[in-house]
Order: structure tokens, then sequence, then C-alpha cells
């Protein structure tokens, strides 16, 4: 099918399968590997567009589904699109309205013309069918749209999986079919299939024969066993189109990132900075603080030394103590700060796998964060001795 | 060469009429490479040959002490204001985004931020406050109290004074006062003052005699104050003040206060074991004994000596209840202190009366005031009171207007002289509704749904970071508000301070083109007066939080990121909001009537209680939800 984007890999990890990319959208060219923002209602958090361009975001997300909802079609036809509406002139990309079915799932009944979404408030109800998502993503007008698809629980079993992967198949036919717009907008199929490795595949070589300009791997980040995640993004990435970029969808802690990476994947989505920013969090290269401690009370380092984002660079942790979860700033503060900590871990990613020393990053990124070796995650060990990188025996390991 | 300067540049002719003017807090630049990547809003450099002391103790003179020395003006135009803070910072504007309102001066009050920073940890205390705050571009004011509001606390002693911090009420006493002001070193700071509002005191004649009863509530809320009470806020607020300026000279005025505790102590001790029969009386002509603090200075003569804190400025609060005399009595006596910098007058405990009782309240005060250092006023902050207030030859205010609006939704659409004629008629384009009365407009709501399909900028022509280039519409605003997203209050913050930092630009025009008089007028004829805030939140407003927290109910996942950052005044909060929308039924609609009203009662008594309760149950919440926090990564 049609395309509106370029995907230009400029490196290739000499040992994992790691790619440095430029994805050019209509709104801009985006750096891959990229990890993307989530502003699901058409506003990062309290964060304004501009700072949000300040930390050197390219692309972020809306969701069909809560955009849909409020403000509406038929303002985001009026005004023109979502990113006039929000006055975000970067690239976006929408989610379908999918995952609703899984956080939403009482309110919701799946049946094969689409998803019937029961308001949680006045009990209206919502059909939302792979042409009404389509319809809907049109008029926001993101630069890149998800189909939508089937989505179960990745802990669910049993014939639901496979009857989830061959409908998501039949709605990617006719979320194409109803996409009015494929020179300007680019429609992404999601892989489905569980932790089936026989599912993902037949999956995987439907949706191919769909030629869509991206593939997303779908259906994780639901509580699995992070040792079946990491095999079946494995597994997705070797199977899928190296020709296209791969989006992990719902992938956002640091580990998870890196590790993803280095499988194969090009893109990740996640709320989790944001949210656990308002809780008091703020992530860094050796983990996690919590502000909200009485142990930052007199702490009058920033967050992170070296950090040049307005947190860090105008306030103590001491400070910060006294306001997060207090003042609507606090949030704003570490949300920037969040941010800014993932698009600069990508960023650092992106540079090592350009000047080929990605292994090198894994490990020292490893060190930094977990300290002791006996502290690293199994699971991560073992996905990058997949990709010849062996965490526990060192960097001179082939 | 004192940091704190204040040149009158125009005073009207009129006796006690508008002036315009600037206050300017001038330090040595010391260079130390750690400044703030902020912009320096009204910061100019001049070189001078005069040794000037490291005024604010900020930084370390890195060696160089050379002879042309550069200095750091930091300016506020006046009329003009200081930022209103919240716990040391601008309600929901990060630093970036407040510098681009066009204020060089920040408020901060120390009771926000004492529960945090006790004074008795400030010896580990390594900052001045404005570095704390990252304010060092900013002409930082400290003072006890929110001058946004009064708050009943009840002080029955010269010793100390009750404070507000958001853990409760707590005492604070002049010395811990001091060590305050020693950490902090803010530019200027207000003395201790002991502020009473009406409701405080017992009426006329029946608060006399015993000392207990001062500070006591059995008044009727609609009398005067006891004049004894008056004159002893007076009284008790120039000895602060005259402790504080000795203090500040390096003298330990509070030698006598020690001392006379330590006797009363120990009488009482001696009391206590010996003849109980009569100790009520014993103590009580203790405590007149003491009142005469020179029988007990003898005995501490050889007072140490402590390090002076003369960078830093100090502005005296000017009281005196409804008692004029005693309002007059107070502006004098204080005016005397020649060491005094300025005057702070809060009308907040007056609120109650009529706006032109407190008017003239404020005016008696002003006019017993030296018309060469400047005046703050508390509490007028409405634009028109503003103009009122600087007529009397008011110099300062605080941003709390602004921030009100912006909790309420709402948007300024008022402006002064110059500007008015121009903007209004855009407005009157805008708007085609039928009512005459949109071109008057101070404000708009975008909680209204009539502003849900408006693509214009909240007001047209505004430079502020939320309408520049028509970026952000008040569709868009309209959306943020109900799917309660925190940009709202950000954008709405951004545009009604930058507006009152604009109206405070034209007002000083105004006075320099010396149309002030005509310009007032015709904007009270325009614009008329601010409504009376009744706290009732909008209808639309309601029904988002009621729905917020029933799906809160409905899927307990959300409930404590609903409640994790709602500040702790008007329920702006952030959770992943989803769609709630729609029509209501009626149950629903009686439900958010009687939230409203539950809201009410909730903010008439019992607030402590509840807040404590619900303290402790966002506690659990807060728990909970960081553990689920770190399984769920996606959206729901």
């Amino acid at each position: 099918m049609k395309s509106a984007l370029k995907w230009d890999v400029i490196a290739k990890c000499g040992t994992t399968k790691a790619r440095a990319a430029v994805l050019t959208l209509p709104h801009g060219p985006v750096n891959a590997p990229v990890f993307m923002p989530v502003g699901t209602q058409g506003t990062l958090k309290g964060i304004t567009p501009d700072q949000i361009e300040g930390l050197g975001c390219q692309i972020m997300l809306n969701n069909t589904y809560h955009l849909g909802l409020r403000p509406g079609q038929e303002l985001l036809d009026t005004c023109g699109g979502a990113h006039v509406f929000q006055g975000w002139n970067r690239n976006l990309l929408t989610d379908s309205g999918g995952f609703q079915m899984v956080s939403l799932l009482k309110l919701a009944e799946i049946t094969e013309k689409g998803v019937q979404f029961e308001s949680p408030h006045d009990g209206s109800l919502m059909l939302l069918t792979p042409e009404h998502s389509m319809s809907l993503q049109n008029s926001i007008g993101a630069d890149i749209m998800m189909q939508l698809d089937d989505v179960v629980s990745s802990l669910t079993t049993g014939p639901r999986v496979e009857e989830a992967m061959w409908r998501s198949i039949r709605w990617l036919d006719r979320c194409i079919k109803a996409h009015k717009k494929p020179e300007s907008q680019n429609l992404f199929a999601i892989i489905q299939g569980g932790l089936d490795p026989a599912l993902r595949k037949q999956c995987i070589e439907e949706m191919v024969k769909r030629d869509t300009p991206g593939y997303a791997i779908g259906g994780l980040s639901g509580g699995e066993e992070k040792d079946k995640f990491w095999r079946v993004v494995s597994q997705c990435t070797d199977l899928m189109p190296r020709e296209k970029p791969i989006y992990c969808m719902g992938v956002g802690y640091a580990e998870d990132l890196v590790v993803c990476v280095a499988l194969g994947v090009d893109m990740f989505d996640c709320v989790f900075p944001t949210r656990t920013a308002r809780f008091g969090n703020a992530l860094t290269a050796t983990g996690t603080l919590s502000l909200r401690q009485a142990k930052f009370k007199d702490d009058f380092r920033p967050i992170e030394e070296g950090c040049d984002c307005i947190a860090c660079k105008s306030y103590t942790r001491a400070y910060l103590y006294t306001i997060v979860t207090k003042e609507t700033v606090g949030c704003h503060l570490i949300s920037i700060h969040n941010t800014a900590y993932q698009l600069r871990l990508m960023r650092q990613v992106r540079e090592s796998i350009i000047e080929d020393r990605f292994p090198q990053f894994i490990h020292k990124f490893f060190k930094d964060l977990f300290v002791e070796k006996a502290a690293y995650p199994e699971w991560a060990v073992n996905a990058l001795k997949s990709v010849n990188v062996d965490l526990i025996q060192g960097e001179n390991q082939p | 060469m004192p940091p704190l300067t204040f040149n009158i540049i125009r005073q009207s002719t009129q006796r006690r009429a508008a002036r315009r003017g600037t206050l300017v807090i001038t330090q040595a630049a010391t260079a130390t490479g750690n400044t703030p990547t902020t912009t320096t809003i009204t910061a100019t450099t001049t070189s001078t040959t005069s040794s000037t002391t490291n005024v604010n103790g900020s930084g370390q003179n890195h060696g160089h002490v050379a002879a042309n020395k550069e200095l750091i003006k930091r300016v506020i135009e006046t009329p003009g204001c200081f930022m209103h803070t919240v716990k040391g910072t601008v309600p929901h504007l990060t630093p970036d985004t407040m510098r681009l309102q066009g204020f060089g001066g920040v408020h901060v009050s120390i009771e926000q931020l004492l529960q945090d920073h006790q004074p008795g940890g400030f010896d580990k205390w390594p900052l001045t406050l404005s570095k704390f705050l990252n304010l060092q571009d900013m002409i930082l004011l400290c003072d006890l109290r929110d001058p946004s509001r009064y708050f009943k606390v009840p002080v029955k002693s010269d010793r100390h004074i009750a404070i507000k911090t958001h853990k409760g009420v707590r005492q604070l006493t002049l010395e811990e006062y001091l060590k305050v002001v020693r950490a902090y070193q803010p530019d200027i700071v207000a003395a201790m003052a002991d502020q009473i509002a009406d409701a405080d005191v017992p009426p006329a004649g029946t608060g006399q005699g015993s000392l207990d009863a001062e500070g006591e509530t059995q008044g009727s809320p609609c009398s005067g104050p006891g004049l004894k009470r008056v004159k002893r806020s007076i009284d008790r607020s120039l000895k602060w003040l005259d402790q504080i300026l000795l203090d500040r000279q390096g003298m330990d005025a509070l030698a006598a206060d020690r001392a006379a505790d330590e006797a009363k102590r120990q009488k009482m001790q001696k009391a206590a074991t010996g003849h109980s029969h009569d100790s009520t009386r014993g103590v009580e002509s203790l405590a007149l004994e003491l009142q005469n603090p020179d029988l007990i200075t003898t005995k501490t003569t050889t007072a140490m000596t402590r390090i002076p804190w003369s960078g830093v400025s100090v502005f005296a609060h000017v009281l005196g209840s409804h008692v004029e005399q005693e309002r007059i009595r107070s502006a004098e006596e204080t005016a005397r202190r020649e060491a005094v910098d300025g005057f702070i007058v809060d009308t907040n405990p007056l609120h109650g009366s009529s706006k032109e009782t407190i008017l003239n309240l404020l005016k008696v005060s002003l006019d017993h005031l030296p018309v060469e250092k400047p005046r703050m006023v508390y509490g007028l902050q409405t634009p028109e009171d503003v103009l009122k207030s600087i007529a009397m030859g008011a110099d300062l205010f605080d941003t709390s207007y602004p921030y009100h609006l912006t909790e309420d939704g709402k948007a300024s659409l008022y402006s002064f002289g110059s500007d008015s004629n121009s903007i209004n008629t855009v407005i009157k384009n805008n708007n085609n509704t039928t009512s005459g009365e949109v071109t008057t407009n101070r404000w708009i709501n975008l909680w209204d749904d009539e502003h849900a399909n408006k693509f214009t900028p909240l007001l047209e022509g505004c430079g502020c970071y939320a309408c520049k280039g028509g970026r952000h519409t008040r569709a868009y605003i309209n959306h943020l508000l109900k799917a309660h997203e925190m940009l709202a209050t950000v954008l709405l913050m951004s545009h009604n301070m930058y507006q009152y930092s604009k109206f405070f630009a034209n007002v000083r025009q105004s006075i320099e083109d010396g149309t002030f008089e005509q310009d007032s007028a015709s904007f009270i004829q325009q614009f008329g007066s601010e409504p009376e805030r009744t706290g009732k939140i909008h209808a639309a407003q309601a029904i988002v939080e009621m729905a917020l927290s029933k799906r809160n109910r409905l899927d307990g996942s959300n409930s404590a990121s609903a409640s994790s950052c709602r500040s702790s005044r008007n329920g702006n909060n952030s959770s992943e909001s989803e769609g709630e929308q729609g029509a209501m039924s009626k149950e629903e609609k009686a439900e958010a009537r009687r939230k409203l009203k539950e809201q009410e009662r909730f903010e008439r008594g019992e607030k402590n209680r509840m807040e404590g309760l619900k303290r402790k149950k966002e506690k659990q919440q807060q728990l909970v939800a960081d553990e689920r926090d770190a399984e769920r990564t996606r959206e729901p």
C-alpha cells in the first residue's frame, strides 16, 4: 500500500540487531531508535508544546479513543486536526483505541463488527469499528495511525488468542480499505498472537502481505513473564521486514528499551515516565529517586548531574521534595525531567549504534543501573546473550 | 550603600496621589559560574569604584576583589507586583514559563516552607532562599503569611506567633524567625507582626482586664475589635520590629526575652513546688513584672554580638484594625523607625467590611507614612482595587488575583489605558452574541460550553505564551479543563499573569503621561468591579470532578493518581483521564449539587480534621498505586 514515510537506516550494530535510522514523516524527521512520550488527550501532562520541542522530542502519541470522545470528530475536522488543535507542529502517532479493549474490558463488548464501549459515566455506547477508527484517525491527522486490532491481555491463553489474531488481520484489511489519506498518513499494522510463536509467525506472514508502511508488535507489556516477552519480540523482529520501522507498543522502562533496541526494535511508547513523575519518582541512570522521601529534604544536588532539563538546571532534590505531589509545578518538573531522561537515553543508544559501540554502551548502562551483576535481571541477560552481548562475562566476549 | 533604593520618578502634583517609581536592589556581582540559565529581566550592570559588601551572602567572592566591581541591579517598576507563590513556586508555572510574564519580584510565604525546612535544620542549610528557589534574578520578598488570604491564628504571647504550615498550625518564636531570615537571606523581609482580624477579638469593652482574654474569640464576629487588643497588637509588633532591626545590626536583641523567659520558668517551678495556693496570681504578677525588661537586661548586658544581616531590607507591617486612631499611631510609630525600608498594609484582616471602609482604612495608613519609602498592599488585588490603592499612593501588590482567576478557569480580558480601546473593538468583533455586556467583560470563563468550538485565542492580539500566534485556542483550553489536564491551568495562568503585568505597565505609562485619573475612571466605568469570589466551582467543573471520582471508584487503579497531585487548594489534579463525557442523569446532577454543598461545608468547618483523614487515605492509596504503577506501563 501507499506510504507517506521514508525509512533510512544509517547504521547497523555489528553485534546485535540494533540499528540507527532516520524516519521521515510528514511533520519532519524522527531519529530512530525513538521513544515517543504519550499525550493521551492531546497534551503531555502539563508540559507546554515549546517545552516538549525543547527536549528534542520529534514525535508524540495521542489516543484515538480519547480524542474521539473529546473534543470529538466534528471539532477536530473544524480546526483541521490534532496538530493544530494542540499547537504541536511535529509528528503525531495515534493509537487506534484497541488497547482500551483491555483496559476498559468491563465496559467493552467485542464482536466481528467492532468494539462496543460503554461510557463509564453516562452509559452511552460508542461502537468503534475499524472504519470508524480510521475515520477518526483521518480527522486527527496523525502522521502514523495504528490499525484497530483485537487486543487480548497477554495473560490470556486458549482459542481467544488465535481468534483475536485472525480478527486483527481481517480488521487490518478493513482499515486499509477505509483509510482515506494514505498519501499523507501512514497506517501501521499490529502483530498479534499472544505469547504463541506459531500464531505470531502466522500473523506476521499475513500482515506482511498487506505491505503497510510500518509494523508494530502488539499485545505485550500486559504483565506477562519478561522471559516470554523478549522471546516474542526477538522472534517478531526476525520475521518482520527489515526495510521498515518496527514499533514495540507500551514499552518504556529503561532496561526494556535498551534490550528491545538490541533485539531490533526502532520505536517505543509508554505512559510510565510521566505517570510515575506524578508520584514524585524521578528517573536517573542510576535508578529511580522517590522524591517524596524525607531523605531528600537536605539533598542539595540536582536530580541528575549533567542533565540539562529545566528541573535539574533550576532546582535541588531538596526543593523538589517540598513540592512533588503537592504542587502542579512539581508534577510538571518531574515529567519534564523524566521525558528528558528517556529521550536522552535513546539519543545515547543511537549515537553508540552509529559509532558501533552499542555493546559497550549496554554494559555500562546495566552497571550504572544495577551496580552488581547479581542484580541484573535474568531475562535481560538471556535476551542480550541471544544477540551476542554477554552481560555476565563482560565486554571482552564477542 | 544600602542594597535597596526606592526612586520616585514621577509624583502627581496632587497630594499623595499616584506615583511612578522603581524599587531597586543593587548587589555586587559574584562571579561564581553557578548562575542559573535564566533570562534576567531587568538586570543592568554598571561599574562603580565603591566597594560593596556581598549583600546577599549568596555566593562566594571568588578572590577577585576588583577595584571596578560589577554591580547587578534588580528592579521592580512601580506601581508593580511581586509574584505570589505557593511553597516558593508561582502556581502552575515552571521557571521558564514563569519568566515570560514580565515580573521582577517574587513574594514567598515562609510558613509554607517551614514544615519541610525547620529552623532547627538550618545549620545544614548551604543556600540562600533565592538560590534554593532559583530566583537570583528576581527581588525576593519574604513574609510569614500568604498575602492572598487571612487565617485566624491566635497570638497569646509576646514570644511567638502562630503560623499555618501545610501540616497544621505551629508556633514560631521571634528567635526562630530570625534564624529563618539569617538562613534565607531574602532581599526584603517583612517584620513579624501580630495581625488581627475583626472576628478574632472581643468587641470593645469586653476584652478588658485579664491578659488571657486577648486572642480569645468570644466576641461577636461583626463588631469591631477590642481597642485594647488592637493596641496590644501594635505594641507587640513594634517591639518585634525593634528587636528585628537590632538583630539586623548584629545586636542580640533577644537576650532580655530569654532572660525573662528563664526567670519566669524558674519562678513557675518554684510556685509549683512551693506555694500552690495562689500560683496563678503569682504568674500574673510576674508577667507584669516582666513587662519592664530593663530589670532583667542589667543581668545580661554582655549580650554577644552576632553577624549582622544588613544586606536584607526590612518592610514593616502597619496595623490598627478598624480603629483609625490606632492605624495612625501604628503608621507614625513605624515610620519613626528610620531603619525600616518599606511598609506593608495588609487589608486581609479587614475583609468582611465594605470595600469603601477597607479603602478608607488603607488611606488612613498610607496618609501617615513617609512618601519616600515604598508601600506594599495585601488583599486588594483586583484591578479596580489596585487602581484605587495606587491613587492613594500604594506602590506594590501581589499576583494572587490572576492566580484566583486561573483556579476558577477564567481568562482576563480587561485592559487599561491606551490598550483598552483597540482590544475591545476586537472583542466586539469576535463575539457576535446578542448581549452587549460582552464588550465590557473583564474575563471569560473557559468552563463555559460556548468556548468549546471557539478556535480563537483567549484574547486577540495578546502576546502571552498561550495566545501568541494563535497557538492555543479557547476550544483547546476548554477541552483541557474538561479532560482534567494540567496544561489548562498552565496556559490560563500564563495568560492571566501576562495580562496583569501588562495592566501594571499601562498604569505606569498612564501615570507618566499624566492621564492616570481619567484612565482609572474610564476603566472602572468600562469593566465595573470584580464580583465577590464565592468559592463555588463552575457547574461543568463539578460534573468533571464528579465523573472523575466516580470513575476512580469504578476503576480503583486510577484513584491514587487522581489524588496524588491534587493541589491543596483547588482540585487540579493529574489523572490519566479516560473518557468521562456527555450528559448527566438527574441523579448525577443531584449528586453534583450535593458535592458542591459538601464542599462548601468542608470549607466552612472541620477542615483540619477532614484534611488529616484525607491525607491518611491518600498515603495509603499512593502506596497501592505505586505498586501498580510499577506493573502498568501502558495507557489504560
